[in-house]
Formats: C-alpha cells, sequence, structure tokens
C-alpha cells in the first residue's frame, strides 16, 4: 500500500496503538498483584501509625498486613467504621476515618479518640492536595501533633475550633498562617465525624460555635 | 521543539553507524557538548520539581535513560514505515507506552519512590528531551546509533539532576541519602534548598558553571563574527 495514503496511515496508527494498549495491559497483569498489595500495605500503615501500633520502618506490604491483623480489631457502630486497638499505654484506642473538600481538593485522614470517646489521641492527614507550604502543612508533625490530648467535647458542644487567635481552649488547635480556607475546612470536615460520634455516644449532638 | 535545531544539524549529518565513530561522538554529544538542561535547556520542568533528594534525582534519571533509549529505539526502527503526517503522534505512543511501564513496575516494585515522585513519573511523556531526541535523531538514524544517543541524553539529564539533588539535599538538610555530612552542631539546614525556589537557584549556578566550562569561548567566538 502506498505509504502516502491516509489508509496507510488509520493501518499504521491501529496496529501501533493494538500493539502499545497488548504491551501496556502485560505490564498491568504483571505488577497488578503487587500494586494491590503496595496499596492495601499504604492503608494499613496509616491505621497503624495513627493509632500509634509498633511497625518496623522497612516492614514489608505482608509483614505489615501480619501487625496490623495480630493487632487491630475492626468495629462497626453506627454505621461507622472503627479501627480498635488495645495501646500498652494509651490504653484502648478508637480510629476513623475522615474525609471531605479541601481547598484544591479532597482530604482524608484518621481521628483517633482514647477509649473515654472525647480525648483525642491522634490526628492525621493522609491524603491531601492543599498548597505546598501553607495549606499543605496539614500533613506536618507540627500541626497534627496539636491535636493530642484535645477535647473534642466541651461544655458549650461537641466540635473542635482551629482557631487564628492563639488556642487555649481544650478544643482548640492554632490554625496555618496563610492558609485560613484550608483551616477552616479541616475543622469543618473534623467536626462532621465529631457530631456523628458524639451523637453515637449517645450525647446530644449539639452545634457548637465553629468560629475561627 | 524546532524540527531542525542546531543540534540537530551538528549529529545527523553523516549517516554512519556507530562503529565509525558516531557512537562515541554521539555519546560525548548527549552528556556534555550539548547536554540535555545545561546547554539546550530542555526538560528543566522535571529537574527542577524532583531534585530535592539524591535519590529522587537518581531514579528519575533512571526512569529518562530508560525511555529515551526504548523510544529512540522503536521510533528508528519504525522510522521508514512510518507515515511522515502522523509520525508525532506514533512518536508520542511509543514514547507513552514507556513511561507508563516504567511507572507500573516502580509503583509495583518502589512504591515509597513512587509516592515521592509523584506525577512527574508520567510527566515524562511530555518532556522535550524524549520527543525532542526521537524527532531529532531517531528518525534520522540507525537504530543502535539512536539507542547510543538516548542513553547519551539519558546520562545527561541524570548526571544534571544528580548534581542539582546532591548539593540541594545537602543544602537542605546537612545530609546525603542518609549519610549526615554536615554536623547539625554548627550547621542550620536550609530549608529553602528543598523547596522550589532553592531549585531555581541551584539549576541557575549549575547553567552558568557549565558555560563557563564549556561555552564561553564559543560564545564570544560566535559573537565577534558579523
Amino acid at each position: 500500500m502506498n505509504k502516502k495514503h491516509s489508509g496507510y496511515a488509520i493501518l499504521y496508527a491501529a496496529v501501533l496503538g493494538l500493539v502499545c494498549a497488548l504491551a501496556l495491559t502485560g505490564v498491568d497483569r504483571f505488577t497488578a498483584e503487587r500494586k494491590a498489595a503496595n496499596a492495601q500495605a499504604e492503608e494499613v500503615r496509616n491505621v497503624l501509625g495513627v493509632l500509634g501500633v509498633p511497625f518496623a520502618a522497612g516492614a514489608s506490604a505482608a509483614e505489615l498486613l501480619e501487625v496490623y491483623e495480630s493487632n487491630v480489631r475492626d468495629e462497626e457502630r453506627n454505621g461507622r467504621e472503627f479501627f480498635v486497638f488495645d495501646h500498652p499505654s494509651a490504653g484502648e484506642l478508637l480510629a476513623t476515618r475522615f474525609e471531605g473538600p479541601g481547598l484544591w481538593g479532597p482530604v482524608e485522614g484518621f481521628l483517633c479518640l482514647r477509649g473515654d470517646r472525647e480525648t483525642i489521641y491522634a490526628v492525621s492527614f493522609y491524603r491531601q492536595e492543599e498548597t505546598p507550604g501553607l495549606g499543605g502543612e496539614i500533613s506536618s508533625d507540627a500541626f497534627q501533633d496539636q491535636f493530642r490530648g484535645k477535647k473534642i467535647a466541651t461544655a458549650a458542644g461537641a466540635g473542635i475550633r482551629v482557631v487564628a487567635d492563639g488556642a487555649d481552649a481544650p478544643n482548640e488547635v492554632d490554625a496555618i498562617a496563610g492558609a485560613t480556607m484550608t483551616s477552616d475546612k479541616v475543622q469543618a470536615m473534623l467536626n462532621e465525624t465529631i457530631e456523628e460520634i458524639v451523637g453515637a455516644n449517645g450525647r446530644p449532638a449539639r452545634r457548637g460555635s465553629h468560629g475561627g | 521543539m524546532a524540527d531542525k535545531s542546531p543540534v540537530a544539524c551538528v549529529t545527523c549529518v553523516s549517516r554512519g553507524g556507530v562503529c565509525d565513530g558516531k557512537g562515541i561522538q554521539t555519546l560525548k554529544d548527549g552528556v556534555w557538548a550539548s547536554n540535555p538542561i545545561s546547554i539546550q535547556i530542555l526538560g528543566i520542568c522535571s529537574a527542577l520539581a524532583v531534585t530535592n533528594r539524591l535519590e529522587n534525582s537518581l531514579v528519575m534519571g533512571v526512569a529518562l535513560i530508560f525511555v529515551c533509549v526504548g523510544s529512540n529505539l522503536f521510533v528508528s526502527l519504525l522510522r521508514n514505515v512510518t507515515p511522515r503526517r502522523i509520525r508525532m503522534i506514533a512518536e508520542v505512543a511509543i514514547i507513552a507506552t514507556f513511561v507508563i511501564v516504567f511507572d507500573q513496575i516502580l509503583k509495583a516494585y518502589y512504591w515509597e519512590m513512587s509516592k515521592q515522585l509523584g506525577p512527574y513519573v508520567g510527566l515524562i511523556i511530555t518532556n522535550c528531551i524524549v520527543m525532542g531526541r526521537a524527532e531529532a535523531f531517531a528518525l534520522q538514524n540507525r537504530p543502535v546509533v539512536s539507542m547510543v544517543d538516548g542513553l547519551a541524553n539519558g546520562i545527561g539529564y541524570a548526571v544534571v539532576l544528580a548534581i542539582i539533588g546532591f548539593f540541594r539535599e545537602l543544602a537542605g538538610t546537612g545530609g546525603v541519602a542518609g549519610f549526615q555530612i554536615l554536623s547539625l552542631d554548627w550547621y542550620v539546614p536550609n530549608q529553602l534548598a528543598v523547596l522550589a525556589p532553592g531549585a531555581f537557584v541551584a539549576l541557575g549556578f549549575l547553567i552558568a558553571l557549565f558555560n563557563w566550562l564549556s561555552g564561553a569561548n564559543k560564545e564570544e567566538n560566535e559573537g565577534s563574527t558579523p
């Protein structure tokens, strides 16, 4: 067939496309198992991290899963999934996933409570696309560690507050300077989850003042 | 991406094979004389983005070598049967295939690194160096010498990235690849080095250095001709 003919070009493109697609399908098949294991290990690593379950830094996917299965149990309460771990020093810990819109994209994280269902043991943001250096700091240790020991409910009602003018109350953490939008959205998504939990605890889920 | 850049003309005059000295010349050109980053200023987007750590830079360099060699080989093998009108689409299809293969392998066997490099491995598809070499070299040359060209340009890219990555990580953390080189007793890590501005400064210095070492005289000579 003439190389300048359109039919030749179409045939060439079709054959090339088919060969490339076959090659990619093959590679995908070949790596599918390991990729799935890695994605699962990532999940498990996040859960273990927020619950404070010790695991080796360079643990393989299979090792992580083993640590997870021998330490953490899944519980469902009022339709919400909790990961429960009996911490050797902190006692029973319950972690639950939360998510919500950030400024640029979805934000996902874990909220981990102590056995009293009121005190925060840890908060971690494991997925976010906020502005690096500003909103992106929500996944920094400095921001996340602020939540440790805070109360998710006070006499005024349920909810934590991310405030710009200095956190002093037991339900307040400092916002990130220059990232007011992200801070507000983080507060909103945390409180949505907190209200569900507080409601499930049998307390009236009152709306607190979500200023800041 | 000019079809007939000066670089392309220099390397494409003869149609010789690897054996008549062209292989060595091609290798020298890619790594040094027409280094894709420091001389041609191509592909600097990824060079700026992933060079905050030496390890990231090295993996990215390996990725580019793999893609460049593979795509140059196939573009060259198909150069006589590829219809001219759709050659660029064909090149992109070949390049994209190699990039995705590398990305998938990284995801399966080097998850941590895959997470750190984020979208930048996938973005190699749009890296000017890869398509530039396919267009300017592989389309006119035999498969083996085209692979050498891909290898040379990949190495040229990787070396520059490694140098930038080394100094950014060193300045930003005081150590490189887990080894503490500058004692934190007296060295305060400069966070700026690992952030975006540090990349621009480091790349600027490196390009200046390369030009000073290789191109300063040439430029003067060029300037004096009418």
